[in-house]
């Protein structure tokens, strides 16, 4: 009967071949999953997640066509992102929608794991919304998914002072991008911009250290306290030797702001 | 040459009574149109002054009032003097009258130097001039119900005459050597100026007789409700016998009056009321209901002034820049209008064009303003007013006193075709400023609005859509009419706003009807989907009318396989006590 319903959706998933045999038992958690008890059904969903079976990632796509209440959604969504199938995207895209907001957010979050456009398009649309968690989520998905299209965006958010926007850029930042986002001062808040340089060169895998360099600079033109904070930090991560050009220059930086400048 | 007249002492010598409510023979046609014919009028407009030469007396505000003189013909200032001037200023043959502390004073139109003075002994109910003489009523100091009408002489100040009332004598008006007198709000006397002889009297028995309005050719009595013109046939008293008008007067622009109340003492001086008036001329006709010239009467409303035709279409608008238009007046011609700022605009009547503009160069604000400017045609051949353009100037302005005025402004724009209109009329529901209530009545007007080459507009209207990081919000969707004869791109963004999460519910259940009305099937899946999804969820579930919405859009036409999901979703355990009624209630019809 469900499979009907599904049918009659223009966005529903066309899935392909007869019903495989399950592993579980999953008519009893189809059953939890499709009723009232959202409790049960979450749980429900956690199991089929858990399974490694197709015909319980089907079951999921299943009660996620027919619509469960947002918090059994969640749950599903998540579930169903642990064994990422290209059929999933239609439904997470339909649910990045939806009206609530923490299911728009895991839906964004869980279409980080799919390379298909149209999720990374649903991601990036994600980064609009209304809601500051959704726009959370979607900027998190993009750092995760490497959403190169989420960029501007972005952009846009930390220019707002957003944090996890200034994260994502961040995780996303190539030695150009990072040249681009020292040079926001002025656009963005300084605390928020430093927040991104800071994550920046956390990132043991950017490199090489001129670019490293350049960061700290970023940093040091930044009169907010996290600037300080930051290089501070990267100093203390970062071993004396072998030594690294970029641990000197933000030893100078911070002993220029410690010292007002001398 | 200076004179001042202690009329309190004219007072004590006890003159009987000129206006009696029983002395008079009212309505006679013959003392009427004798009294009439015996006018010095014009053949054709002109202005009252002996130089013929259109004139705009001007009272300026500052720390030390002035009164001003402009030639309109020329541009030029003629004079500018100190004047404290209280009153309005009414215009002879070659001078003026105003009030200044307590005394009527009478200044050259040469030179605006005072010429006489007379001390009131009273209170001041108005005066009038003609190019010979002043006029002026007054309530006799310490007496109960004294009131009296006095002649002057134009050129000494000399008292010609008097006469007085043992009731409330309104402010007197002039023209060619008649003084028209208001008495008790009902009768209205024509004396005659020279002698101060009751010549006729006019018993108004439809209507009080508050307002008089004396062009140089054309006098014109009446109250809040209408006007008649004075004629023979004003005999007959009533609207059905006499020569009577009345002018369609918009609800919003309600406050607007054919002239100033002659018996309100407030509007002695300039007052908000000169602000909102009806402007209008006369055609000569022997019978029937007045006519207007051009079937045009316009109507001055602060800082806007609106053309209608005689059946009350607007036709026409213009928004003054900036401020207010303080003064108006008909010339026949053109209407014209002075703004605080003493810029001076002259409007085609017939199609609002712009004729003329000048800054008199005032320097202060200005407090009011007397045209003496009959028959003046400024300019000519002005391309007729963008009435879009200044309907929507109007609609978007952010005056907060003026919201009925934008509301006039955005009815008439939905009568008009076109996208460029839709657009407009969109534009202020774009408009973050316009009040509610305004974009309320737009959201009605464009759902009752079928204009085929609009569907472009709304569709692109559709377009927008709540972005957190450009800042736009979509505009209320109440009211977009979707024609169904070009649909595809109205479904696909109707969609959007379906889908979207910031879709407020009161906007879902419109953009559901909408799809249902115009998508003849095509709409059917996205609708399912967005049952499906939100079936369950708390806000849509337990919505009423979102239900209603719904369960008529996909029950309407359904297949059996829809009828099943339908029943599916109604006994679904987790689908909202709202929606799962109006699934129901529906499939109990099957």
């Amino acid at each position: 009967m469900r499979a009907l319903f599904v049918g009659l959706l223009l966005a529903a998933p066309a899935l392909a071949g007869p019903p495989k045999k399950a592993k579980l038992d999953l008519a009893p958690l189809a059953a939890a999953l499709a009723g009232d008890d959202a409790e049960q059904a979450a749980k429900a969903a956690d199991t089929l997640g858990d399974a490694a079976d197709p015909a319980a990632h089907e079951a999921l796509l299943d009660a996620l066509a027919l619509g469960p209440p947002a918090p059994v959604a969640v749950a599903a969504i998540g579930a169903l992102a642990g064994h990422p199938a290209p059929p999933d995207v239609s439904a997470l895209v339909r649910y990045a929608g939806h009206r609530d907001p923490s299911v728009r957010g895991a839906a964004i979050g869980a279409l980080a794991l799919y390379p298909d456009p149209v999720a990374q398009a649903a991601v990036v649309h994600g980064l609009h919304d209304q809601t500051g968690i959704v726009r959370g989520a979607a900027a998190n998905a993009a750092a995760k998914g490497h959403i190169t299209a989420a960029v501007e965006p972005l952009f846009a958010l930390l220019a707002k002072g957003e944090e996890p926007a200034a994260r994502a850029l961040a995780q996303l930042a190539d030695p150009d991008l990072a040249r681009k986002i020292g040079d926001q001062l002025g656009h963005v808040p300084e605390a928020t911009l430093a927040l991104c340089l800071g994550a920046i060169l956390k990132r043991a895998d950017f490199g090489p250290d001129t670019a490293r360099v350049e960061v700290v600079h970023a940093l040091a033109n930044l009169s907010d306290p996290a600037a300080l904070s930051a290089l501070t930090d990267y100093i203390d991560a970062t071993p004396k030797t072998p030594p690294r050009p970029s641990r000197s220059e933000a030893e100078h930086a911070v002993e220029a702001k410690i010292g007002g400048g001398k | 040459m200076k004179r001042v007249l202690v009329l309190c002492a004219v007072v004590a010598c006890g003159p009987s009574a000129q206006f009696r409510l029983t002395s008079s023979v009212d309505n006679d046609r013959s003392q009427v149109a004798a009294a009439l014919a015996a006018r010095q009028l014009p053949e054709q407009p002109t202005p009252e002054n002996a130089a013929r030469r259109p004139r705009v007396f001007v009272v300026i505000g500052g720390p030390t009032k002035q009164l001003a003189a402009y030639d309109l013909a020329g541009g030029n200032v003629l004079w500018k003097v100190p004047a404290d001037v209280t009153s309005r200023v009414w215009v002879g043959g070659d001078f003026v009258v105003d009030i200044e502390q307590g005394q009527l004073v009478a200044r050259s139109q040469q030179n605006g130097a005072t010429r006489w003075r007379v001390a009131m002994s009273g209170e001041f109910v108005g005066a009038a001039a003609d190019r010979e003489r002043a006029y002026a009523t007054w309530r006799v100091a310490g007496t109960a119900s004294s009131w009296r009408l006095a002649a002057f002489d134009g050129a000494s100040g000399d008292e010609l005459w008097h006469a007085d009332a043992d009731g409330q004598l309104g402010a007197p008006a002039a023209q060619g050597g008649l003084v028209y007198s208001p008495y008790l709000s009902q009768w209205l006397s024509l004396v005659d100026g020279k002698t101060g002889k009751q010549l006729a009297r006019l018993r108004g028995l439809d209507e009080q007789i508050s307002i008089v309005r004396a062009t140089s050719t054309t006098a014109y009595y009446g109250s809040k409700r209408g006007m008649f013109v004075l004629d023979a046939r004003s005999a007959a008293g009533s609207r059905e016998g006499a020569t009577y008008g009345r002018v369609q007067i918009p609800a919003q622009l309600d406050r607007a009056s054919y002239g100033r109340d002659l018996y309100d003492p407030i509007q002695i001086g300039y007052t908000a009321a000169d602000r909102a008036r009806v402007l209008w001329t006369g055609e000569a006709t022997d019978a029937g209901a007045m006519k207007l010239e051009g079937d045009r009467y316009a109507v001055h409303y602060f800082r806007y002034v609106f053309g209608f035709s005689a059946a009350g279409d607007l036709v026409w608008a213009y928004q003054h820049p900036r401020v207010e238009l303080v003064a108006s007046d008909s010339t026949g011609a053109a209407i014209v209008g002075l703004g605080v700022d003493g810029e001076l605009v002259a409007l085609d009547p017939k199609t609002g064009a712009v004729r003329a503009t000048t800054q008199l160069g005032v320097g202060s604000p200005v407090l009011g303003a007397t045209f003496d400017a009959d028959g003046w045609t400024p300019g000519a051949g002005a391309e007729p007013a963008d009435q879009v353009g200044a309907l929507v100037s109007i609609a978007l302005d952010h005056d907060a006193r003026f919201d009925r005025v934008k509301e006039l402004a955005v009815t008439t724009l939905a009568k008009l075709p076109g996208g460029n209109v839709t657009n407009a009329l969109l534009s202020v529901l774009a408009d973050a400023r316009a009040p509610q209530k305004l974009k309320d009545t737009v959201s009605d007007l464009l759902a009752r609005r079928r204009d085929p080459s609009s569907i472009p507009a709304l569709v692109q209207q559709l377009a927008v859509h709540a972005d957190y990081i450009t800042g736009t919000q979509p505009a209320g969707l109440g009211g977009l009419a979707l024609d169904p004869a070009d649909v595809s791109a109205a479904l696909a963004a109707l969609r959007t706003h379906l889908d979207a999460p910031s879709t407020q519910t009161a906007d879902l259940v419109l953009v559901i009807a909408a799809m249902a009305a115009i998508g003849n099937g095509e709409e059917r899946p996205a609708l399912i989907s967005h049952l499906l999804l939100a079936h369950a969820d708390d806000d849509l579930g337990n919505d009423a009318a979102w239900s209603q919405a719904i369960a008529h859009a996909l029950h309407d036409h359904a297949g059996p396989a829809e009828r099943e999901l339908l029943r599916h979703v109604a006994s679904d355990p987790r689908t909202r006590p709202a929606l799962a009624h109006a699934l129901a209630e529906i499939l109990a019809g099957d």
